[in-house]
């Protein structure tokens, strides 16, 4: 009995300490994003003097913040940068699962590509961006692509088609072979059977890539940066434009980067159906 | 014109040959059982016939059409797969009306045709539930309804019953021999379970190591096993073998193994061509030793009773002949226990002989 207690107090001292750990930093964004510059060094939680300044600098940036002006390089509002991610990350997440998803299929149905090809495509991956950041550019600039949508979506295809496939191999796998091949005998054409069967059983798994895709895009920071100039700035690349000459904005900076959770947070709920369906699911026997 | 003919297969995976040579017909409303141990092969050639696999050699013929380079959603055929494969995602109704909403078949026609289909295999009454929702058995007719619902030329089954429990399994078996009959289509069905191979089939395939080693009905299978493979496999519980040997007394031929002699002087004529002391093995069923507890035929030898095994009306007994354990189905005799004395005829018209090396059978 006393062991008893004696573990379930750990677990939740545990669970606070964790819990704590990991929000503790959000915590802090929050409070900064409500306090005026006065107060960014500050060590107290609460502000004493709360302010919109922050929020509202975001959408008129020559609004004063806390009272005093600061000399920034923004001039513009975040709508161009927030568009600007929607559309890079959107569709780039887009590319990324539609291609991701039938280079899946062929591994998992066909063995396409042979025993190592998930390997060797994972390979890509383990190396650090910053190493072919530069080649990068210069072969961007070489074709125009710097400053470019096209550029920009391309590039996160791209850079996250390895985890699509990874991902949506495993999810293929589960669907068994039998059903697709149960509808082939039935008449329906390869494309049929993709389209009628294997799609409608992986869709939960479809979801999770998709949205797991989409964060990874939406908060890229490395190539956006380097890519972007002034047309194609993303959020995370706005967020770290917030410096006045006499120091960071940190109240501004949370602020945005708070706002900037909101899409993945949106996206998350719209389909968090398709997800329950697609980990709750289950071999029919 | 036999509805599927199979000629000369041979599938290799990688290095491991599945199938070494099969050839087979079926005819018309035909029903073929291939019967075999796991791994034999018999699913390979099911997948081949069905387009799902491509052989490395070898071909197979659809009325009399080569359809090697067809794919599968052209062939026409049914396929009822071990574990059914049920969409999931589909109502019952919608599995059983995928084929022919994948053939834009008219709504009006659709619904009537898988009606038709749905009571020929007592579906109707759950058309409308979803699939996760099904028995096993529900999920058997489901599978067999939906491979029947385009009319196709063959019907195959690859271990239909093995997912069921034993008592469901023998009405399934009738279910699915009525069925059969009703709806008479050439029918290949693949199994591991003789009993099944026995009630279904016209005709049985046994099968060992990608190899067929006989094909007859079941009766000649039975009664006439070709190899020691094939005696062996059929009958429950399995035909007793004995080593033994030919010896020639005079004019009798006796068949000495260990202290068992069995006179097959009648038989002389098959057993001829084996020269004196020639290794054979006998087989005999243990239904065709008739057991008596006084040695009413003088020809009967005397057993002593090992182990009795009561199966109902009747019973197993082991026993042991002249240092060999035999194993013998006789009617249940109370009052024969462990250690009683009796004696053992052989029939010796259903006796089987194998010669030792070849395993093929000699009479």
């Amino acid at each position: 009995m006393v062991t008893k207690a004696l573990t379930e107090t750990v677990r939740y001292l545990l669970i606070v300490v964790v819990s704590i750990w990991t929000l503790a930093p959000v915590a802090w964004m929050v409070s900064l994003s409500f306090k005026g510059p006065a107060e960014w060094y500050a060590p107290n939680l609460i502000p004493l003097q709360p302010i919109f300044d922050n929020y509202i600098s975001l959408f008129i940036p020559t609004n004063p913040i806390g009272g005093s002006y600061f000399f920034t390089s923004i001039t513009e509002p975040i709508t161009k940068p927030l568009i600007n991610s929607l559309i890079a990350a959107g569709l780039g997440t887009l590319f990324a699962v539609l291609v991701g998803f039938l280079a899946a299929y062929g591994v998992s149905r066909y063995r396409a590509g042979g025993t190592f090809i998930i390997f060797f495509t994972l390979l890509t991956r383990m190396l650090p961006g910053a190493t072919f950041v530069a080649p990068l550019m210069v072969f961007y600039a070489s074709i125009r692509f710097i400053d470019t949508y096209a550029g920009l979506i391309l590039l996160y295809a791209a850079v996250t088609l390895t985890y699509a496939i990874w991902l949506m191999k495993g999810f293929i796998d589960e669907i068994p072979p039998e059903w697709e091949e149960a509808a082939l005998l039935e008449g329906a054409s390869p494309w049929t059977v993709l389209r009628k069967i294997t799609i409608p059983l992986t869709k939960g798994g479809l979801a999770a890539s998709a949205l797991f895709i989409f964060i990874l895009n939406w908060s890229e920071f490395l190539f956006a940066l380097v890519i972007s100039v002034t047309e194609v700035t993303t959020l995370p690349v706005q967020i770290s434009k917030y410096v006045s000459a006499v120091g960071r904005m940190y109240g501004t900076m949370a602020s945005l980067g708070l706002v900037a959770t909101i899409p993945s947070l949106v996206l998350g709920y719209l389909i968090q159906k398709h997800l329950v369906t697609g980990f709750t699911f289950g071999r029919i026997r | 014109m036999p509805k599927l003919v199979v000629k000369n297969l041979r599938k290799m995976f990688g290095t491991f040959e599945a199938l070494k040579d099969v050839s087979f017909q079926v005819e018309e409303k035909e029903t073929l059982c291939l019967l075999g141990p796991s791994g034999c092969g018999k699913t390979t050639i099911l997948r081949i016939i069905a387009g799902l696999e491509v052989p490395t050699s070898g071909e197979v013929f659809l009325d009399g059409v080569l359809v090697n380079d067809l794919p599968p959603q052209r062939r026409q055929i049914g396929l009822v797969f071990q574990d059914y494969a049920i969409f999931p995602h589909l109502s019952v109704f919608e599995n059983i009306a995928y084929g022919l909403r994948v053939r834009k078949m008219s709504e009006a026609e659709l619904v009537k045709k898988v009606r038709e289909t749905a009571s020929l295999v007592d579906v109707e009454s759950i058309l409308d539930l979803p699939s996760k929702k099904l028995g096993l058995s529900e999920m058997q007719r489901v599978a067999v309804g939906r491979s029947l619902a385009l009319d196709p030329k063959l019907l195959l089954l690859d271990e239909p019953l093995s997912n069921i429990d034993a008592k469901a399994r023998e009405r399934m078996r009738t279910e699915l021999g009525k069925l059969q009959k009703e709806i008479g289509i050439a029918t290949v069905y693949v199994t591991h379970d003789q009993l099944e191979a026995m009630t279904l089939a016209d005709r049985i395939a046994v099968m060992r190591n990608g190899l067929i080693e006989q094909i007859g009905t079941a009766s000649e299978i039975y009664d006439n096993a070709r190899t020691l493979f094939v005696a062996n496999f059929i009958g429950s519980p399995p035909m007793n073998l004995m080593d033994c040997e030919v010896v020639y007394d005079g004019n009798r031929v006796i068949l000495k193994s260990g202290d068992l002699a069995l006179d097959v002087t009648e038989f002389a004529e098959t057993v001829r061509g084996k020269g004196e002391g020639e290794e054979l093995v006998l087989g005999i069923r243990p239904e065709d030793l008739s057991l008596d507890v006084q040695k009413t035929n003088p020809s009967a030898i005397e057993a002593k009773v090992q182990l009795v095994e009561p199966i109902g009306a009747r019973s197993i007994y082991h026993l042991r002949i002249g240092g060999l354990t035999v194993l013998a189905k006789g009617y249940a005799m109370p009052d024969v226990n462990v250690g009683s004395n009796l004696w053992a005829t052989f029939n010796k018209d259903k006796v089987h002989l194998f010669d030792k090396k070849t395993e093929e059978a000699v009479v």
